[in-house]
């Protein structure tokens, strides 16, 4: 005898992707802003595809922009099939505290669920923070969901703060991308958004993790060198949360940029 | 025979393995094991256990059925040392120590034991890592349980009271007879984004949650969920998931509810996983017909189909098949029990069909016969159930 199922709604669990921006004056120099746009807009066609590997889980993006003060950019989590990129313009200050602040007030339990899998942070900036980024950080971190975000960082030209964007990060082993020429950003995006995302949405990432047993949920790829080209980043199978360290000539190695001219 | 004043307890389980496990080629790493006291009926012991998804867990199938063979096991030892003189006090005391570490002691020995007859292999090795780094090696040689890595939730249920044991993620729900859901243990913050506590991990005892309530007339419950969190998260919400809870009641209350749950369970398992969390789901069911709300005429045809297959019989009505007197055979080799094993108590493993009963030594029933094979036998009461039908 077949019987109606029980229980309520079923549903893949969710998983929030969220861009942090930087739409500082600077990012108007030198064509970043419109690189960025560019980058991110080239992307979301590779996160669509990933996503539909995983029937499992729910790919959610919005994105938050920083300047002088901070405010959502797309604010409703838009499943990624229906996900289009809007330009941003660049003006005012670097906000960055201002930008994790908001990113923490929504990663709190509601309106965040309990079953959610990990979500996945991208900062993106080209300058020194210009407000209270220990206090911005401090509010993110003290988030359960914050603490466990799977949380990357993207350099743009030679001004941005790599120490800045390692505290982001909070993982010694995986170092912030820096992308000192469209053709790298492209590169650093792309990444993101299909080799970090893939894993964030794989079942390892829905998997079971002894507590302790791993300073990330997540088995974060390293990325390898890629060519100059902007072709996808082809992915190592280091585990970032594991003690592997990063292997010579794969993430955050000068090799990387060798291929590329510096733009910025 | 069961004491005709006793009230009755009736147990389902199911595991299923996981879609997004079916489609990475990885086995159910979830384990279940329904137990039940040949001679009175009760104790009812369901265990359930979830062998951790990660890399680093590559055995967890086999940590994940050691767990709930030896949470049943040190529970049905437990409750008997104390049988005839049951202080819920006492239990309560003594059992929020005594049964963690116990459990734990127990499960470290029998995985080592395992172990010991199947060392790690290179190709074991290889495959961690690729998927895991170089680092993840050194530590699975420095705590090789990892490799073995399960939560565990397991229910016995007594006349008058009701134990839980819980440790790492998964759920356990009472549903009263009105249908209301409510968790007997408390919440742990600590599990959050796939993290759980383990019982691989060090100090493992000092992580479970244990509790000990007492089944009056005015407070009792009808039914008793257990299940992993492949379930759970497989709703979009935690309302979703109780009202499995009451719906699964309600069903038990229609008449022939029994079987048609029974019968359905695997197929609602396995639509949730697909189209829910993609993981292992498990879910185990104590539930007692007499607290169930029934129409009148329900029970007037549940009263008759029950004259007509006594439940409470512990003899064999048919024969079980060849090919469960095959995988009984398998769970009671005795050759391979180890000395701690060896206590004489006479256990029931319950196979779903009450009629199908089949009495066996929980030595041999709770045995650690798979610690020195190569294949873990999951929920294997399910195979010769299904078997044996």
């Amino acid at each position: 005898m077949e019987m109606k199922r029980p229980g309520g709604e079923l549903a893949s669990r969710p998983l929030h992707f969220i861009w942090i921006a930087d739409s500082s004056g600077s990012m108007g120099d030198d064509g970043k802003i419109q690189s960025l746009n560019t980058a991110i807009r080239e992307a979301v066609p590779h996160m669509k595809k990933v996503a539909e590997d995983n029937p499992n889980a729910q790919v959610l993006v919005r994105a938050v922009k920083f300047s002088s003060g901070a405010q959502w950019h797309i604010s409703q989590p838009t499943p990624v099939a229906d996900f289009a990129w809007a330009d941003l313009t660049a003006d005012g200050e670097t906000d960055m505290g201002k930008g994790l602040e908001l990113v923490a007030e929504q990663l709190k339990m509601p309106p965040m669920s309990d079953r959610a899998l990990p979500p996945v942070l991208v900062l993106v900036s080209d300058g020194q923070p210009t407000d209270d980024f220990e206090g911005g950080l401090k509010a993110l971190m003290e988030q359960p969901w914050g603490k466990k975000a799977v949380r990357i960082a993207i350099s743009i030209g030679q001004d941005a703060d790599p120490e800045v964007l390692q505290k982001f990060i909070g993982n010694s082993e995986l170092k912030p991308l820096a992308a000192n020429s469209p053709e790298a950003l492209v590169k650093h995006i792309k990444w993101a958004s299909t080799a970090v995302l893939k894993s964030a949405s794989s079942p390892a990432a829905g998997a079971e993790v002894p507590a302790g047993t791993d300073t990330a949920n997540v088995p974060i790829p390293i990325p390898t060198a890629a060519p100059a080209t902007g072709t996808a980043a082809q992915t190592g199978t280091q585990n970032a949360g594991a003690s592997t360290g990063t292997p010579a000539g794969t993430q955050g190695d000068p090799n990387d940029q060798n291929t590329i001219d510096d733009v910025w | 025979m069961e004491n005709s004043n006793q009230t009755e307890w009736r147990i389902i389980g199911e595991t299923v393995p996981g879609a997004s496990h079916i489609r990475a080629g990885t086995p159910n790493q979830d384990s279940i094991l329904l137990v039940r006291e040949s001679s009175r009926g009760l104790p009812i012991v369901v265990s359930i256990a979830d062998g951790h998804g990660s890399a680093k867990c590559f055995r967890s199938d086999f940590g994940s059925q050691f767990a709930v063979k030896k949470a049943a096991q040190i529970v049905g030892e437990f409750l008997d040392e104390r049988r005839g003189h049951f202080d819920l006090a006492e239990i309560e005391n003594k059992g929020k120590d005594y049964l963690p570490k116990e459990f734990v002691k127990k499960w470290r020995k029998t995985v080592e034991y395992h172990l010991k007859n199947n060392p790690f292999t290179e190709d074991e090795f290889k495959k961690l890592e690729e998927k895991s780094g170089v680092g993840a090696r050194k530590l699975i040689e420095e705590n090789p349980l990892l490799a073995y890595g399960t939560t565990s939730l397991t229910v016995a249920m007594e006349e008058d009271f009701v134990l839980y044991l819980q440790l790492g993620d998964g759920d356990i729900l009472n549903v009263s007879a009105a249908g209301e859901v409510t968790k007997p243990l408390p919440e742990d913050a600590r599990l959050l984004a796939n993290e759980t506590t383990s019982m691989c991990l060090p100090k493992a005892e000092n992580d479970f949650r244990f509790s000990v309530q007492k089944i009056s007339v005015e407070q009792s419950h009808a039914l008793i969920l257990l299940s992993t969190d492949g379930y759970l998260n497989s709703f979009s919400s935690e309302a979703g998931f109780f009202q499995a809870g009451t719906d699964i009641l309600n069903m038990l209350a229609a008449d022939g509810g029994h079987d048609a749950v029974n019968v359905n369970l695997k197929a609602w398992l396995e639509e949730a996983t697909q189209m829910g969390s993609g993981d292992d789901s498990t879910v185990g069911i104590i539930y007692s017909p007499d607290r169930l709300k029934k129409s009148e005429s329900d029970a007037k045809s549940e009263k008759t189909s029950e004259t007509q297959t006594p439940e409470t019989t512990t003899t064999t009505e048919t024969p079980p098949s060849p090919e469960t007197s095959q995988a009984i055979a398998a769970l009671t080799n005795s050759e391979t029990v180890t000395p701690e094993n060896m206590e004489d108590v006479t256990v029931t493993i319950t196979i779903k069909k009450d009629k199908n009963k089949v009495s066996a030594k929980p030595a041999a029933a709770l045995a650690q016969k798979d610690a020195d094979t190569q294949q873990p036998n999951s929920a294997s009461e399910k195979t010769i159930d299904k078997k044996s039908k």
